[in-house]
């Protein structure tokens, strides 16, 4: 059984969905990411989790455990917040044993547990600072300190990178993974970073509109989207009018490449820009509109049958200038997509 | 050399002399005269003495209206503060009225200490509005006012106290961060253990700060004790006020003088606590 399962969890405020009833599972020691961007739910089904708003609808069950009519220090769960949130009258030390004690763990065992949070996270040397006393990044590894010496059923993380620079965001993430892997907790990470999401995740539910659109390894979602809204949301694409059917589609510009659905008739589909060649070729259909070259790749875009393609090679090869013609083929595989329901219902 | 230096400093001094000048002339004049004045030395007949002092701490019956000032300043202000939080958490809440109340409880701020006097007078006193009320039911109110524990006195400084104080504490809690609460709750404190050990010490600079302002208040206030306070001991700023129309100067000057050296003690002691947590703030990076 899943450590964690929602069902039909849901939220109204008056009129106001904040969130559909969602249905969610997360195996034991799985690495589960709820990406979206703001306004998409995300935080309102943090809030249900952590006890502090309540749900309208639906049952959470943690561990064998019902919770959702359980006060927050009842639940067995804990979170690291975007703000760290540390106590800041209280010495590293003190913030970590904070939760320990309020559970009544053993002093030894308290000790044991302490130890060991702060070498994992790099913190044996701040012991005694006060969190005023230390960077951001520091801060936030002593938030993440303070919920890991819980060993709690499930993690939370609500964007705890993004007020860190580009730069630390990127070791904090990578500690983050490591620290994942060597307590095995059930983590729940919250994120409206695709990049974030994608780099960490075992699985990632993306939200929008107050409801889940789709679940997903990040590699399926990124290559096999299914709907709109995920494919334009994990990364670059570009959205292609078709006409499907005999398991082909064909393209605005008239090329026809496989399918794995046999739907019939117009649909969209997404083509990443990496799965796009460009071939110099005077009598090919497309004209280079833009170049920006970022180093390791090539961003393009190409005009083709009235279309603005977004494209990309690696950086290596000789760049295109603008003004060239080039003929587009399509190298990797083309997902049929169908709208969100969000989106349907918004049009 | 001397003459550059020397004019922007003359300048300065005339730019500040409309506010500076303005506090040395109102305020530090008669500060400096009240001091003199209970050395013996402003009057007909100036000459250095110690001895208005010396009456104030060898004679009994000022000890004791020494000892009734700092009643009247703790213990109103110890009654205040425990209603001040208990209002401000209940004001956190969400109620219905909560916006009219919010409005509503100020309004003592702007009534003066003589008119709550009169009121708690009114109201409590025996023979006044409550006893009245009382009096069907066979029911009859014990001494509150001008009683030897100050009841009325404590009652009418609290009535008047209290907007101010929940005002700071309530700007005190505000000023704690709503992640930091939820994350004493998710790491297993309960809603009272989470007061205690996380809200409550970090909103202890602001609650400090309004018991201490309030405590000079209350101490020094005269209208209040005078009209509902016992009548014997009675506390320092009535004395004053009674050597004033006995035209002992020299007597008022030395009460005032006691009086404001509490109030300075307690200043000191607050900017002492205040700076203490500035430099620990300071030396983050």
């Amino acid at each position: 059984m899943a450590e964690l399962q929602l069902h039909s969890v849901g939220k109204r405020f008056g009129d106001t969905v904040a969130l559909r009833p969602t249905s969610l599972e997360v195996e034991k020691g799985e690495f589960v990411t709820v990406l979206g961007p703001s306004g998409c739910g995300k935080s309102t089904l943090l809030r249900i989790l952590m006890g502090i708003t309540e749900a309208s609808s639906g049952e959470i069950v943690l561990n064998g455990r019902r919770i959702e009519a359980l006060p927050p220090d009842k639940r067995d769960i804990a979170m690291v917040f975007q703000s760290y949130a540390l106590f800041p009258h209280m010495s590293v030390r003190k913030n970590l044993a904070f939760g320990l004690e309020m559970r009544k763990v053993p002093k030894d065992e308290q000790r044991r547990r302490l130890d060991h949070a702060l070498q994992i996270c790099n913190l044996a040397a701040y012991v005694d600072r006060m969190p005023r006393q230390l960077s951001g990044g520091q801060q936030q590894r002593v938030a993440l300190a303070r919920a890991i010496v819980m060993q709690p059923s499930l993690m939370l993380l609500d964007e705890p990178l993004s007020n860190l620079d580009a730069k630390l965001r990127d070791s904090l993430r990578h500690d983050l993974v490591a620290l994942h892997r060597q307590t095995g907790s059930t983590s729940l990470y919250v994120t409206h970073d695709q990049a974030e999401a994608m780099a960490m995740s075992d699985r990632i539910v993306v939200m929008n509109g107050g409801e889940v659109v789709e679940i997903g390894t990040p590699v399926s979602l990124y290559r096999n989207p299914r709907h709109v809204f995920t494919a334009s949301f994990l990364g670059q694409t570009n959205l292609m009018p078709v006409e499907a059917g005999n398991r082909q589609a064909r393209l605005p510009w008239g090329d026809v490449v496989p399918l794995e659905s046999n739907h019939r008739g117009a649909a969209v589909v997404s083509l990443r820009p990496e799965n796009l060649a460009l071939t110099p070729d005077a009598a090919g259909h497309g004209e280079i509109t833009a170049v920006s070259f970022m180093g390791a790749q090539a961003n393009y875009v190409v005009r083709i049958a009235d279309f603005n393609l977004k494209a990309s090679r690696s950086g290596g090869e000789a760049l295109l200038e603008i003004g060239a013609r080039v003929a587009v083929s399509v190298t990797g595989p083309v997902s049929l997509l169908a709208e969100t329901p969000a989106l349907g219902r918004a049009a | 050399m001397i003459g550059l230096h020397r004019r922007p400093r003359l300048e300065l001094m005339l730019l500040l002399l409309p506010g500076a000048g303005f506090l040395a002339a109102l305020f530090g004049f008669p500060l400096l005269t009240a001091l003199l004045g209970s050395f013996g030395l402003v009057g007909d007949d100036p000459a250095l003495t110690l001895k208005f002092y010396a009456r104030i701490f060898t004679s009994t019956v000022l000890l004791r209206s020494l000892a009734t000032s700092l009643y009247y300043g703790v213990v109103p202000v110890a009654v205040t503060v425990v209603l001040a939080i208990v209002l401000a958490l209940a004001l956190r809440r969400h109620f219905a009225g909560r916006k009219l109340f919010n409005g509503l409880y100020k309004i003592p701020m702007a009534v003066p200490g003589i008119i709550v006097a009169l009121l708690v007078l009114t109201l409590i006193e025996q023979g006044g509005f409550v006893d009245r009320l009382l009096l069907p039911l066979g029911l009859k109110l014990p001494k509150m006012v001008r009683d030897p524990w100050g009841i009325g006195v404590i009652a009418a400084t609290t009535w008047k106290q209290l907007p101010f104080m929940t005002l700071v504490i309530t700007g005190a809690f505000a000023a704690i961060p709503e992640d930091i609460r939820h994350a004493a709750r998710t790491l297993g404190a309960g809603p009272i253990r989470a007061f205690l050990r996380i809200e409550l010490p970090l909103a202890l600079p602001g609650i400090t700060a309004a018991v201490l302002l309030t405590f000079i208040g209350s101490m020094g206030s005269f209208a209040i004790p005078d009209l509902v306070g016992a009548p014997n001991p009675l506390p320092l700023s009535v004395r004053m006020v009674r050597a004033f129309a006995e035209g002992d100067m020299s007597q008022v000057f030395a009460i005032g003088m006691v009086l404001s050296a509490f109030a300075f003690a307690v200043l000191i002691g607050y900017y002492a606590l205040t700076s203490r947590v500035g430099t620990a703030k300071g030396d983050s990076r």
